[in-house]
């Protein structure tokens, strides 16, 4: 656990036309902990995270990485960063296997050639690392793998190229039980190596499961920011249906966020 | 009046150590374990050399690393070479394995174990699991020695089996019954299954550098292996850690041990299936079967899990409460209903917990899987070895 954030987000807004999704959002992810960011269907988690990963530009707002400020205009510059990203469809190519999966596409990035064993090594490190025991061959198709270890082999690869922080939108949600599992496991294992994990999820069995904080967006608004010690599972389901639980989110008719920063205009609705 | 202790334990002593960190970490240059063990280069040197004589590491030039520079030598366990036989007994399961130095499965068999079997009658099917084994053994292979995991009490001076509710076992003696039955002459050590288990995650696994841990392992029934201030805790016969038969409700369910409302009775297999409507089902499987069902929306499975969930957070809370871990680990089937039912687990531990309690404590699974009884049973193995290398070896 750590004080220092290794992200940190101040004052994000951003709006799609005439409709602000991202509203003074702060937000702040931290090395060696799993930060869960829950909130209801479109409370603006994919849009932050398409933020932090440059996808999307900004409105307002600042971004610090590792103690400095830095702008991420580009995938490109999210990248440099270390910051790496695991959508729900996985981008992985079933008719290639999973050594050549993990090297798609970063060729680039790593600026030098990569010969085939040198691959296969660095693959297969990287999963003994992960202590992943479930896939059986490195060189088989990504078209013969289950749910739960497509999700760990997109894991894997955006854990390659020493990334320092991690985000995993709703790894779980086409998975049955035992493959939940053992992808939970997997992430709560990013985090212990030391990364920085935001993990994206509607199931509070999972958030409760790996997180050691809980960030919970409403209505494109930051309502808190707490540790998952902190507070119960009621309270969070409050906190994403309600914006508020106690003493914890949206107070009155202003709106504040959870790590103090400036109360944002009162909005109820507007932000669908 | 005590003296000093002498040269040679110094050197007993050294040499334990240097093997105990090869055996934990692996593959570590000779420079590396100078700053580790604070000892000389040359006493390193001559360390190394001494245990290299015995078979038991292995000097090499280091992977390539890239890196420039004159490569230090690196030092490695003789991990196909010299290992330790692992047995675990458990409810639905025997299993047989060999574990080298190193801490690596080198070889497995498993078992179905009828409910009911006795140590007497499961130590021979663990020797011929034991016998397969050997025939692949490569010719210059040593053994130094035997570990059992066991589900049931286990007395610390004979590793005799007091009471396994589980298992159905009164006074069993396992150790001595596979001591004969396997014929090799080497030592049987017995314990619990939680409290190697722990070892094994303490050593090498998920709770690695922590000196406070529970380790909450279920079957049937739930034990804990407890490390505090970074010494196992065994009580003083060596029965200590049977949380599942903490009584938490007054006329709760009856329990194997003839008690009621024993922990387990809420969030062993019992009580799940109890309280899932499948009280005919029997072992991890049907307990699997709960969680999936609840998964896919079983009202009464979802209930059962959940409230499973909410009693595993009172135990954790009341252990957290007395102990003050740093790490609590779900293992066996603790494992699958952590994860199944982890935001009432949560819950209910914040709300129980103490503050100050909470504070540092990590939830987790094991690093080391399904496979911790059998590593932790060899650690009690190598324990002898790491003791005094030359004299074992
Ligand atoms: N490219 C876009 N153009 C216009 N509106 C968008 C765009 N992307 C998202 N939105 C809107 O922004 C809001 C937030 O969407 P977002 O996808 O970030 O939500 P979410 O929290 O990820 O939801 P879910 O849990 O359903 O994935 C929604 O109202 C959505 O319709
Ligand atoms: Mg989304
Ligand atoms: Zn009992």
């Amino acid at each position: 656990m750590s004080a220092t954030p290794l992200l940190e987000l101040r004052g994000i807004d951003k709006s799609f036309g005439p409709v602000q999704v991202l509203r003074d959002v702060a937000f702040a992810a931290y090395p060696g902990e799993v930060t869960a960011l829950v909130g209801d269907n479109g409370a603006g988690k994919s849009t932050l995270v398409k933020c932090i990963s440059g996808i999307y530009p900004t409105d307002a707002g600042q971004f610090v990485f590792d103690g400095r400020p830095v702008n991420i205009h580009s995938p490109r510059d999210a990248a440099a960063l270390g910051i790496e990203v695991v959508y729900q469809d996985l981008a992985l190519c079933d008719n290639l296997d999973i050594v050549q999966n993990m090297f798609l596409g970063r060729e680039k990035r790593s600026g030098i050639v990569l010969d085939e064993p040198t691959m296969e090594q660095m693959a297969a490190e990287t999963l003994a690392g992960l202590s992943v025991r479930t896939v059986k061959s490195l060189r088989q198709h990504v078209s013969s793998l289950s749910g739960g270890q497509r999700q760990t082999v997109a894991i894997a690869k955006a854990v390659l190229w020493n990334s320092r922080l991690v985000i995993l939108d709703e790894p779980t949600a086409a998975l049955g039980v035992a493959q939940t599992a053992q992808v939970l496991e997997l992430v709560r294992r990013l985090a212990d190596n030391g990364l920085a994990v935001v993990l994206i999820s509607h199931n509070m069995n999972d958030v409760f499961a790996v997180s050691d904080r809980i960030a919970a967006l409403y209505l494109g608004q930051m309502v808190a920011q707490v540790k998952t010690t902190d507070i119960t599972h009621a309270q969070v389901v409050e906190l994403i249906t309600a914006g508020r639980s106690g003493g914890l989110g949206l107070t009155g008719e202003s709106a504040t966020n959870g790590n103090g920063a400036a109360p944002a205009d009162s909005t109820t609705g507007g932000v669908s | 009046m005590r003296v000093g202790p002498s040269q040679d334990e110094i050197r007993r002593q050294n040499l334990g150590a240097l093997l105990r960190f090869v055996h934990v970490h692996g593959a570590t240059t000779r420079a590396e374990l100078t700053t580790a063990l604070g000892l000389n280069r040359s006493t390193i040197g001559a360390l190394t050399a001494d245990l290299a004589a015995a078979g038991l590491v292995t000097e090499g030039a280091p992977r390539e690393t890239g890196r420039a520079g004159r490569p230090s030598l690196v030092v490695r366990p003789e991990s196909d070479r010299v290992f330790a036989y692992a047995y675990s007994i458990e409810v639905d399961r025997l299993r047989a394995a060999r574990v080298g130095l190193g801490g690596a499965v080198l070889d497995r068999r498993e078992l179905d174990r009828p409910r009911g079997l006795t140590a007497a009658e499961a130590a021979p099917l663990l020797a011929g699991a034991v016998k397969e084994m050997r025939q692949a053994l490569p010719e210059d292979a040593v053994c130094v020695g035997a570990g059992v995991a066991v589900c049931g009490m286990v007395r610390r001076d004979d590793g005799l089996v007091r009471l396994g509710p589980t298992t159905g076992w009164v006074d069993e003696p396992i150790g001595a019954a596979l001591g004969t039955e396997l014929g090799v002459d080497v030592p049987v050590t017995v314990g619990n299954v939680a409290d190697v288990a722990v070892f094994a995650e303490h050593a090498r696994g998920a709770a690695a550098g922590c000196d406070n841990v529970i380790y909450l392992y279920g079957d049937v029934g739930v034990g804990a292996g407890i490390i505090a201030g970074g010494r196992r805790l065994t009580g003083h016969g060596g029965y200590s850690g049977e949380v599942g038969h903490m009584v938490v409700a007054r006329d709760g369910a009856r329990c194997e041990c003839g008690n009621r409302g024993c922990w387990e009775t809420e969030i062993g297999e019992h009580g799940l299936l109890r309280a899932a409507g499948r009280s005919d089902a029997r072992g991890r499987e049907a307990m699997l079967a709960v969680f999936d069902a609840a998964d896919r929306g079983d009202a009464q499975a979802q209930i059962a899990v959940r409230q499973a969930g909410d009693w595993l957070g009172f135990g954790v809370a009341n252990l957290v409460n007395i102990f003050n871990p740093e790490m609590v680990i779900f293992g066996g089937t603790m494992r699958d209903l952590y994860l199944a039912a982890a935001a009432q687990v949560r819950s209910r531990l914040n709300s129980n917990g103490l503050p100050a309690c909470l504070e540092h404590v990590r939830l987790r699974t094991p690093k080391l899987g399904a496979d911790a009884p059998l590593v932790g049973a060899a650690e009690l193995a190598f324990d002898r070895l790491l003791a005094d290398p030359l004299d074992v070896s």
